[in-house]
């Protein structure tokens, strides 16, 4: 991220001269000032910080007098603060969007100089968010700007995902290309009919055979046509389909690549509307939208030839309407496309009421408020309902009239071409093949309404799949080969890690544990113990430090075989639509139905388990049988011990459990952890009584660490998280 | 350092409720807010916060009731505590309220659309040139459906990609054209 901005000319001029050994160090700029949106800028040495504004020097701060520098953020804005002369002054304030990670910097880095006189300048590994041409924002996650993006680039993209399908999308424009000449040809041949056989007076008899022939042309004309729709049809089937699969298995296998810190900052429906809906609407575009529109471009053009060709007088006619209809249609496609959307925004909206209030109607039961959801919901859906029968009047009513405006052509067309066909002038057959003529051109204008809607509906779905697909990873799978097995020696060193850079999580953390220990994790909730396991399962990469495994630098590891060595059983426990068996073997597929006995003993579950009607066979999950919350824990214990891990991580397995659950449980915490290095993050610190050692974590930092026996001696956090907890018990 | 992060753990301070007689707020000489809380029914000394953030408990409904006064977030005692909460800013004398006020104005800086030039849409981006009552700006929505909220009271607030809001406090006032151009979205 870039944090030494060029300083406008105006504003250069305003810098005072650099004192002997001062350097320039960042410059920044800012963006509000007195509640206005300004350009300005601060430019930071390591003596002074100058505070810039349309070439005039509003502030000079002198470094050596400050102190305390932090980043705030607000609603809508960020402020970056600092202790001048002891007194806490606002410096500037900036958008946060863009800024707030730039300010952290300069925050710790002049933290930097006023403690410790370090004044290296610090960069930011974080990725740029916005274009450098344009400074709009790049599309979430990528590096793509809409804008300034070569639109070359893109499309090619979308060539290159046609891969193996182009022949099948180039069909529809070969069928339709043969059906164009096929509709050319039938009224040229029709005219020939008619005027030559139907009205001409002196046909004779020999001539009976040519008729035949012609009326036969017309025949094939209509089955070759036919014909080849069959087959357009067939085609355009296998590619819309193979293209939706092909789109599909990419994003589907980009998600499941992507690190668990991007799946979080997008919701489940969101991926899952890419998957289906986004990838429809593309599919629906590439194949089937657009080579109508081609064919239908390219039938209008070569009808307009022809009619020019035939009579250039003539064609005039036919364009007398086509004006009004255009005018017509671009003002009123306005009125419909906002119709249109306010109808699909209602549609929503009485969507995700139904299911907030499905989904909550315990709550709406308890609370008896039946009534209100049934009047909300009535309320929602009459509005969607008056909305799509107003739109469904309004363009019912209208379309049959521009349907009409643009036929006032042919009338008036058949009223001319009539009066000299009766002149003499012109032939009845002529005059059919001119009218048919004409209707191909005015087929186009009648869908002309519905391009730009469907344009935009495909970029948008578009910018959705390439948002997901151009994602960079941010945990890298090195190359490596995989290690042997993990012995479970557990190493952190000066580790620091935040969600986002400018906000550390967890600041320094330097653990040792070593092979079949057992470690525990206690502190308040927020204080980072999730984060820290996460971390040693490399869901997540550290931002500074290392966490190793047996020595290896967990960023060396590849992430599937280090996962596959570990047991987890997080904090809520998903178990998959499927029987028993199948979600204890989800971590070895190939284990026997031995192993999985012994997992589920180990986890106190085969008892449970055996009872159950279908026993290992019982099928769980969404459609299956209803496990109570501790026996779903114990089942997700025994997914964690099927292929006997060396490290074991345990996240608050006890915490919402009864007393007597938590004692089963609690058992086969014991029985399990026998040989294996264990991580365990407790609520209850009777979890803790086996336990080597206990990290007590506050506010991301390392507070405590050592024995039961040690932290209670030193009468610290635990002992009074202990104490607690022990008065707790009591008062029960 | 360690007994101060006990303190935060297991003895959070007690929430007063903020008056004119056992708070006196006053500007510091940075410019911000200081504090200094009596403590009227016991005989513990007064204390004085060098500086304090009022957040609103009701930002949008009822901006001037239930005022938080905290401590700031510092890296040694994380999160800032609430020092106590004002019911009612017309509890206090003006001077206090315009001080008050006009941080909070800062911390929910949320300019008043005036007028909308142009609405762009690409690849489901809407790019906005807007006039407001900061002035000339342009932003960037990344989900155009969901950026838009509305209220009973017809206001309307847009959120930007960067995190900016905007407000449209009276809708029917805006001009035909841009309203025009946000219309569909809401």
């Amino acid at each position: 991220m870039k944090l030494y901005f060029d300083l406008p000319a105006e504003n250069a001029r305003a810098v005072p001269e650099m004192a002997p050994g001062e350097k320039k160090m960042y410059c920044l700029p800012y963006n509000f000032q007195e509640e206005k949106i300004v350009n300005g800028y601060m430019l930071f040495t390591n003596r002074r910080i100058f505070k810039l504004l349309k070439g005039q020097l509003l502030e000079t701060y002198d470094v050596s007098q400050m102190s305390d520098f932090t980043v705030e953020k607000m609603f809508g804005c960020g402020g970056f603060y600092a202790k001048v002369n002891g007194s806490t002054t606002c410096l500037c304030l900036f958008n946060a969007g863009r800024n707030l990670p730039r300010y952290t910097v300069i925050a710790s880095s002049f933290e930097n100089i006023v403690k410790r006189g370090d004044d290296r300048i610090l960069t930011s590994s974080e990725p740029e968010r916005f274009c450098p041409k344009c400074g709009r924002p790049f599309v979430v996650h990528t590096k793509l700007c809409p804008f300034c993006q070569d639109k070359k680039a893109i499309y090619k993209k979308l060539w290159g995902m046609t891969k193996g399908l182009r022949l099948m999308l180039l069909f529809p424009l070969l069928a339709a290309f043969i059906s164009l000449i096929l509709r050319f040809v039938v009224p040229a041949i029709q005219r020939v009919a008619i005027d030559d056989y139907i009205t001409n007076p002196d046909v004779t008899d020999a001539q009976i055979p040519g008729f035949i022939l012609i009326i036969l042309a017309i025949i094939s004309c209509d089955l070759i046509s036919r014909l080849i729709g069959v087959i357009q049809s067939r085609i355009s089937a296998t590619s819309a389909n193979r293209f939706t699969l092909m789109l599909r298995t990419i994003l589907f296998e980009k998600i499941e690549s992507l690190s668990i810190a991007s799946i979080h900052k997008k919701s489940t429906g969101d991926l899952m509307n890419r998957i289906n809906n986004d990838v429809n609407v593309v599919q629906n575009f590439i194949t089937n939208l657009l080579p109508t529109y081609l064919t239908q471009a390219l039938s209008f053009i070569v009808a307009l030839v022809i009619l020019i060709w035939m009579s250039p007088l003539f064609c005039l006619f036919v364009f007398i309407p086509i004006p009004f209809a255009l005018i017509f249609i671009f003002f009123f496609r306005k009125t419909m496309t906002r119709r249109n959307i306010r109808a699909w925004v209602l549609d929503r909206r009485t969507q995700a009421h139904l299911q907030d209030t499905i989904d909550g109607i315990r709550v709406v039961k308890t609370y008896g408020n039946e009534e209100r959801a049934v009047h909300d919901f009535t309320q929602d859906t009459g509005n969607q309902a008056r909305q799509d029968e107003s739109n469904a009047k309004l363009f019912d009513t209208v379309f049959p009239f521009v349907g009409f405006v643009l036929h006032l052509g042919s009338y008036l067309i058949t009223l001319l071409g009539n009066y000299w066909v009766f002149n003499g002038t012109m032939q009845i057959g002529y005059l059919s093949q001119f009218s048919s003529y004409s209707a191909i051109i005015y087929e186009p204008i009648l869908t002309i309404n519905t391009i730009p809607r469907n344009i935009a509906a495909f970029s948008t779905s578009l910018g959705k799949i390439l948002e997901l697909l151009e994602e960079d990873p941010d945990v890298y799978d090195q190359s490596v080969p995989d290690f042997k097995r993990i012995e479970g020696h557990v190493s952190i060193k000066n580790m620091t890690f935040g969600y986002d850079s400018y906000n550390p999580v967890l600041e320094n953390i330097n653990l040792e544990i070593n092979k079949g220990e057992m470690i525990g994790i206690v502190g308040h909730s927020g204080c980072g113990k999730t984060t820290l396991i996460n971390l040693i399962m490399r869901l997540y990469d550290v931002t500074e430090g290392s966490i190793s495994i047996d020595g290896i630098n967990v960023k060396n590891m590849s992430q599937n075989n280090l996962r596959s060595q570990m047991g987890i059983v997080l904090q809520e426990t998903h178990l998959f639509s499927g029987s028993i068996t199948d979600n204890i073997k989800y971590a070895s597929p190939n284990a026997t139905n031995e192993e999985v006995v012994r997992a589920a003993k180990l986890a106190n579950a085969h008892d449970f388990i055996v009872r159950l009607p279908e026993g290992y066979n019982s099928m769980v999950g969404e459609k299956g049988y209803s496990l109570s919350g501790g026996e779903r824990q114990r089942i997700a214990i025994a997914r964690a011990l099927i292929h006997n891990p060396r490290l074991l991580i345990l996240d608050e397995a006890t915490a919402a459990l009864d007393t007597e659950t938590e004692k089963i449980i609690q058992d086969a915490i014991d029985r399990v952890i026998e040989g294996r290095t264990t991580i365990v993050i407790a609520h209850r610190l009777s979890t803790l009584r086996n336990a080597d050692k206990i990290l007590v974590l506050n506010h991301g930092q390392m507070a405590e660490f050592g024995t039961h026996k040690e932290l209670l001696d030193k009468q610290g956090i635990y002992y009074k998280l202990v104490m607690s907890q022990v008065r707790q018990s009591q008062e029960k | 350092m360690e007994e101060v992060e006990l303190e935060s753990l297991f003895e959070r301070r007690e929430s007063v409720r903020l008056t004119q007689e056992n708070a006196v707020f006053s500007k510091s000489p940075g410019g911000l807010i200081s504090l200094t809380l009596r403590h009227p029914e016991s005989d513990k000394p007064d204390e004085f916060f060098e500086r304090v953030i009022p957040l609103r408990g009701f930002p949008i409904t009822d901006p001037e009731q239930f005022i938080s006064i905290r401590e700031p977030d510092t890296k040694e005692k994380g999160r800032g505590a609430e020092i106590g909460l004002i019911y009612d800013m017309k509890e206090f004398d003006q001077a206090t309220q315009e001080l008050i006020r006009a941080e909070l104005d800062r911390h929910y800086f949320t300019p008043e659309l005036l007028k909308i030039y142009s609405v762009k849409e690409k690849f489901g981006y809407l790019y906005f040139e807007a006039e407001t009552s900061a002035g000339p700006t342009s932003f960037v929505l990344n989900n155009p459906y969901s950026n838009f909220r509305t209220f009973d009271d017809e206001r309307i607030f847009i959120y930007d990609i960067d995190g900016n809001c905007f407000q449209i406090s009276h809708p029917e006032k805006l001009d035909k054209a841009s309203y025009r151009r946000i219309e569909i979205y809401l």
